[in-house]
């Protein structure tokens, strides 16, 4: 049994310098995975005689044979820190020509990680592993979804939110999609940054999907309670674009968050409080009862906003009575936070207690906007590029180019132009 | 090779003539060498002297007005070379000099002009032989390979002068410098053969297009040569090359030259302009897009639609 493992070991160090020999070598392991697996003698200890940055592959496959049986705590948690090792020293263009071994691998890694309840161990190494496996900054990996849970799990926010920042063009799984569209929206919401929450979880929402699946679901109650506190509207419908499995079904199965955005909608807070505090036990289910708070202290900042375009000027005693607050202290505290993020412009005057609403006073004169109007425009330019090269890609569709040809055929030009052929035969 | 004249005549050039020797030169280079390969084959006369396209030269008169010392070039026509012979041939010389005559009484035959990228040997022969009309003849010499670097025109104005060489006393041909002298109506035309505008006018859009390359190329040419003499003042600073302090005099007095206003106001509009060009070009950015996704969503539309429907197009469903 040594022969073959030692033979095996023999043909990884030798065959991992160029690219033609790496092929060789992934086929002749190909081969060898049912022997690996069954190898009694692989330990821990025979991958000493790989360095994991120059035989990355052949160490992936060994790794992969050792881990893929169950094993018990000690041994887990030894692995862990080995295929943490591993995946930091790994060669990313060995591991692009296995890369299921490699996903399944991680997510094998993120199971143990969660096993030992100690998620943060793990947060580095999956997003390292999610850089070297990606083939371009816009291709959705599989373990994106991965390496954003858990983030979620560790609570550091910030090093999810840095995944988040690429913009994803391709696809290959719709689960991949939903997943890392949900669990990025809720990074987001962590972060406190709605906006971009928002933009996820209506990606999720109106994704195409043929049948409601939970992932949706999920997501569309935590959107309609995002939307809550970031634009201050509820509208009962989705939005024209969703598919009609998801228009047909989600009412009926959020119907507690409809309540609650009803309620919004019509602005009085007791009795906001009062469907909250009625539905609460749901909210608990789905881990949502911080958000639903969230979303009522926001009611507040939506009546003051209201005020602002009614009012020009206004005294805080009279706030605290329009917005149903207790007094005119904690108005004055209400809206100083508000001027303090940005949301609205005033004026508070402590002498005798009065608000004085004011005009946006931006006016888009200055060098900063000049830098933010220059990165705006960069970015719709590459939006742009992006639209003209899909456009390119849909013209030579041969699905597209057959229906464009069937409709040519309607119309008589006489023997000028030539219908497109239906069939390209070769 | 050519040291430069002595003579004190100043020499004007006019545009039509460069433009004149280029035009002939273009004409011959494409009669000899079409563009499509397949008949090429056939078509090349094999008297032709020259191989490559870059030999190819051309011969031409140049014609003018002498007055005083200036000397102005205005005009010019083609002469037919005979290359056994080496040399211009008179007659037909003589008809189109007495056909320009009659049409420009003022205008004499003040020297010759070529193609190529210096003055040969041969060039001599037929400047001796232009000698009988004219004594001192000119030679314009045009070089007709493309030099992107090069910033000023590939024309030069030979003069010959007597020097004594080995004892001899020989004519050579010296450089002469010379000015480019437009009217207004040749302005306008040269303009026009430039830049290749569309003949009835063009849209407003092809208009504005114009307008603004010509704006990008002439910013284009102001940063280059900009950042060429920053260079330098940054190798003169760090000792690379010696100090040129009548240089330095010109780049500060230059400097200065700039536009002195640094008031709060100034800024204030500057910036303000700024702001308003940058806005837009965003509307005009996202206008782009938007049409750009319209196609893409009708393409996607055609290619993907579930039920194939026979009336006419724009139907209206939802996706899906």
């Amino acid at each position: 049994m040594t022969s073959t493992m030692e033979g095996v070991i023999k043909s990884i160090q030798g065959l991992s310098s160029t690219s033609g020999d790496l092929s060789s070598l992934h086929r002749l392991l190909k081969g060898a995975e049912e022997t690996l697996r069954s190898e009694s003698d692989l330990q821990i200890s025979t991958l000493d005689q790989l360095d994991a940055s120059k035989h990355s592959l052949g160490y992936l496959y060994l790794l992969d044979a050792l881990t893929c049986g169950p094993m018990s705590k000690e041994q887990a948690f030894d692995v862990v820190v080995l295929i943490a090792r591993f995946i930091d020293s790994c060669d990313a263009e060995q591991i692009r020509l296995a890369s299921d071994k490699f996903v399944s691998l991680c997510k094998r890694f993120k199971e143990k990680v969660l096993e030992l309840r100690d998620s943060l161990r793990g947060v580095a190494p999956l997003l390292t592993a999610v850089r070297k496996v990606q083939v371009s900054t816009k291709r959705l990996t599989a373990l994106h979804p991965d390496c954003l849970q858990l983030c979620l799990q560790a609570k550091c926010y910030k090093a999810g939110f840095s995944i988040l920042s690429d913009d994803i063009l391709e696809v290959d799984q719709p689960r991949d999609f939903y997943l890392y569209c949900y669990y990025g929206g809720m990074i987001c919401i962590g972060q406190k940054k709605f906006q971009k929450a928002l933009e996820l979880l209506y990606n999720v929402v109106t994704a195409p999907m043929h049948s409601v699946n939970a992932i949706a679901l999920e997501a569309y109650k935590k959107y309609i309670l995002v939307t809550l506190i970031y634009s201050g509207h509820f509208s009962i419908s989705l939005p024209k674009c969703a598919s009609t499995p998801a228009q047909r079904s989600f009412k009926t199965w959020c119907i507690p968050y409809t309540e609650v955005g009803n309620c919004f909608n019509e602005g009085k807070i007791r009795e906001l409080e009062a469907v909250v505090v009625a539905n609460s036990s749901d909210f608990e289910k789905d881990n949502n009862l911080g958000l639903v708070k969230q979303a009522v202290s926001s009611l507040y900042k939506r009546n003051i906003l209201r005020l602002t375009q009614k009012y020009l000027t206004l005294s805080l005693q009279d706030i605290a009575n329009m917005v149903q607050l207790a007094n005119a202290k904690e108005a004055e505290m209400h809206v100083l936070q508000m001027i303090q993020d940005g949301q609205i412009h005033a004026l508070i005057n402590q002498k005798d207690g009065m608000v004085r609403f004011l005009e946006d006073p931006e006016q888009y004169k200055t060098s900063e906007m000049i830098e933010v109007m220059d990165s705006v425009i960069q970015r719709t330019i590459k939006l742009s590029k992006n639209l003209i090269a899909m456009d390119e890609s849909l013209s030579c569709d041969p699905l597209y180019l057959g229906k464009v040809g069937r409709e040519r055929q309607r119309y008589d030009f006489g023997d000028d132009f030539d219908t497109v052929p239906q069939k390209f035969s070769m | 090779m050519a040291p430069s004249s002595s003579s004190g005549l100043t020499f004007k050039l006019h545009p039509l003539v460069i433009l004149n020797i280029s035009d002939h030169f273009t004409r011959v280079k494409t009669q000899l060498n079409p563009p499509s390969s397949s008949c090429s084959t056939r078509n090349i006369p094999t008297s032709i002297h020259a191989a490559s396209p870059q030999n190819v030269r051309v011969y031409g008169c140049v014609i003018g007005a002498q007055r005083g010392r200036t000397v102005e070039i205005f005009n010019s026509f083609e002469l037919v070379f005979d290359p056994n012979t080496d040399s211009i041939d008179r007659s037909f010389l003589e008809k189109k000099q007495e056909l320009y005559q009659k049409v420009f009484p003022g205008f004499y035959v003040l020297g010759w002009y070529s193609t190529g990228s210096d003055a040969v040997e041969y060039d001599m022969l037929i400047h001796k032989a232009l000698m009988d009309i004219n004594e001192s003849p000119v030679y314009v010499l045009l070089n007709p390979a493309i030099n992107h670097s090069q910033k000023d025109l590939p024309v030069t104005i030979y003069e010959s002068e007597f020097h004594v060489i080995d004892g001899i006393p020989q004519p050579i041909f010296v450089n002469a410098s010379y000015t480019i002298e437009t009217v207004e109506a040749e302005r306008i035309s040269v303009d026009h053969v430039a830049h290749l505008k569309p003949s009835d006018g063009g849209s407003a859009a092809t208009q504005l297009a114009a307008h603004l390359t010509g704006i990008h190329s002439a910013i284009k040419m102001l940063n280059s040569r900009i950042r060429v003499l920053f260079q330098y003042l940054v190798a003169m600073q760090k000792g690379d090359i010696p100090c040129d302090n009548s240089l330095m005099r010109q780049a500060a007095s230059l400097l200065r030259s700039l536009p002195a206003a640094h008031s709060e106001k100034f800024n204030d509009n500057f910036l303000m302009e700024y702001n308003d060009k940058l806005l837009m070009s965003y509307l005009a950015m996202i206008t782009n897009c938007t049409s750009n996704m319209n196609e893409v969503v009708d393409k996607f539309r055609t290619a993907y639609k579930k039920n194939s429907r026979t009336g006419p197009t724009g139907s209206r469903f939802p996706f899906i």
